[in-house]
């Protein structure tokens, strides 16, 4: 039957220019796309995890040390105005929405670290076994964000190369013309470093 | 093909990530600095080992002559991915990491763990059993301590303890079956094809031909694969299991 001889041919000739396309790095593009804002969710996820440790840790520390008012709403504050940044996947192209994120966190990171400086003045709230147990929570989480961050601008780093170098920047220039490069999620030196507490 | 590409890809990015000169994985304990007894070496790597039969989770405890200008948590974090310790699929390895030039400790949790060995009780380990130790020159003691808190805590975890069959060589097996299936059925269309090319003056009617079965959706995720499925059978070629590790545990120093 000669339809399928044909089909038979035309599976073929699929097969073919699949696997003729795919060794031209045709997938690599979308695949390290995706890699990059799978790597993007987990920053989001590891700042949100620390956004959830906050309440519960300024009311502890609020037990003890309730005449430190301002640091205790600088810290609330500074959480308020990081929450309300999420940055959607299809936005991580935009150098100024990333920055704005990353200056919110970082105004959280600086409030939580005077946080935990005054509560070192403070021997029955150090004392505290839910503070302790919060403060390893939350140096586990500061680690974390450490992590995912590094994995992402990685991600980030090899999604950019690919749409720059042959051969994929074939695919990048034709195909995916609408891609572009993602922004790597720079931070002041020094912003990253987990507020150190000391036991 | 793309495998390969995407392979390579990936080998770069490894040998990017990897700026560290790390020992190689020798065994279940990895005494670079030479603090530890032959006999507390021993007494860890038997615990270690009975630990990984009952469980999959793989412990591996270094001690490291230099942290090389890096932070504990950065370096535990690259030589627990470097190693790969634990299960692909489970993410279950936990790292004992202790750099004695520099006074610092980690315990470095993969990510399958996190819910059991939590950053909280990861600290009370180092707090309470490794420092005081450590404090007073005893490595090997507060390493042994510090595995048994490791353990007993891992142990706390009904679900983890159940003895488990070996799964890795399953999955393995598994896939070549599929794989086999797959070319079997290839074969078997484009053969079906030809004879039925050649009967095409002939009253073979549509019924003759076979239809690609929907193979069951068995998704070979399995990203770790490239590495090895010898899940620590013996002790000889031990090996990390394709595990990765975001960060979890906790450090100490003293």
């Amino acid at each position: 039957m000669k339809s399928i001889v044909s089909r038979i041919a035309a599976v073929a000739v699929v097969v073919a220019v699949g696997l003729t396309v795919s060794a031209c790095g045709y997938n690599t593009i979308p695949t390290l796309e995706e890699q990059a804002k799978a790597r993007w969710s987990d920053v989001q996820n590891q700042y949100q995890r620390r956004a959830d440790l906050i309440p519960n840790l300024v009311a502890t520390v609020q037990g003890y040390a309730a005449q430190e008012k301002n640091v205790l709403t600088a810290v609330i504050e500074a959480r308020a105005k990081a929450t309300q940044i999420h940055i959607d996947p299809s936005q991580l192209t935009d150098p100024e929405k990333l920055k704005a994120f990353a200056d919110a966190q970082n105004a959280l990171t600086g409030a939580l670290g005077r946080l935990l400086a005054v509560s070192e003045s403070y021997p029955d709230l150090k004392s505290n076994a839910n503070f302790l147990a919060l403060q390893s929570q939350l140096e586990g989480t500061e680690n974390r964000i450490a992590v995912a961050r590094r994995d992402y601008i990685e991600a980030v780093r090899a999604y950019n190369t690919a749409l720059r170098t042959f051969p994929t920047v074939l695919w990048a220039k034709t195909v995916f013309a609408g891609n572009k490069p993602m922004a790597e999620f720079t931070a002041t030196e020094g912003s990253e470093k987990p507020p150190q507490v000391k036991f | 093909m793309t495998l390969g590409l995407a392979a390579g890809l990936i080998l770069g990015l490894a040998a990017a990530a990897f700026a560290f000169d790390f020992p190689a994985l020798s065994g279940r304990v990895v005494d670079q600095a030479g603090v530890m007894t032959q006999a507390s070496r021993n007494a860890v790597e038997a615990k270690s080992k009975d630990l990984e039969d009952k469980s999959g989770i793989q412990l591996v405890v270094a001690t490291v002559k230099s942290l090389q200008g890096s932070d504990v948590e950065t370096y535990a974090n690259q030589l627990f991915r470097f190693w790969k310790l634990g299960e692909a699929k489970k993410n279950n390895g936990v790292l004992l990491l202790v750099a004695p030039v520099e006074h610092k400790v980690r315990i470095e949790v993969g990510y399958g763990l996190e819910g059991t060995l939590t950053d909280a009780l990861s600290a009370v380990i180092i707090q309470s059993a490794i420092l005081p130790r450590f404090k007073a020159n005893d490595f090997s003691g507060g390493i042994e301590r510090g595995v048994d808190g490791i353990i007993s805590v891992l142990r706390g975890d009904a679900a983890e303890w159940q003895p488990k069959p070996k799964s890795p060589s399953n999955d393995s097996l598994g896939v070549t079956i599929f794989v086999i299936l797959f070319i079997l059925i290839i074969f078997v269309i484009i053969v079906f094809g030809i004879i039925g090319s050649r009967r095409s003056g002939r009253n073979a009617g549509r019924g003759g031909r076979t239809i690609f079965a929907p193979s069951g959706g068995y998704s070979s995720s399995d990203w770790g694969s490239s590495g090895s499925s010898s899940s620590g059978s013996s002790d000889s070629g031990f090996s990390g299991g394709g595990g990765s590790s975001g960060g979890g545990g906790a450090s100490g120093s003293w």
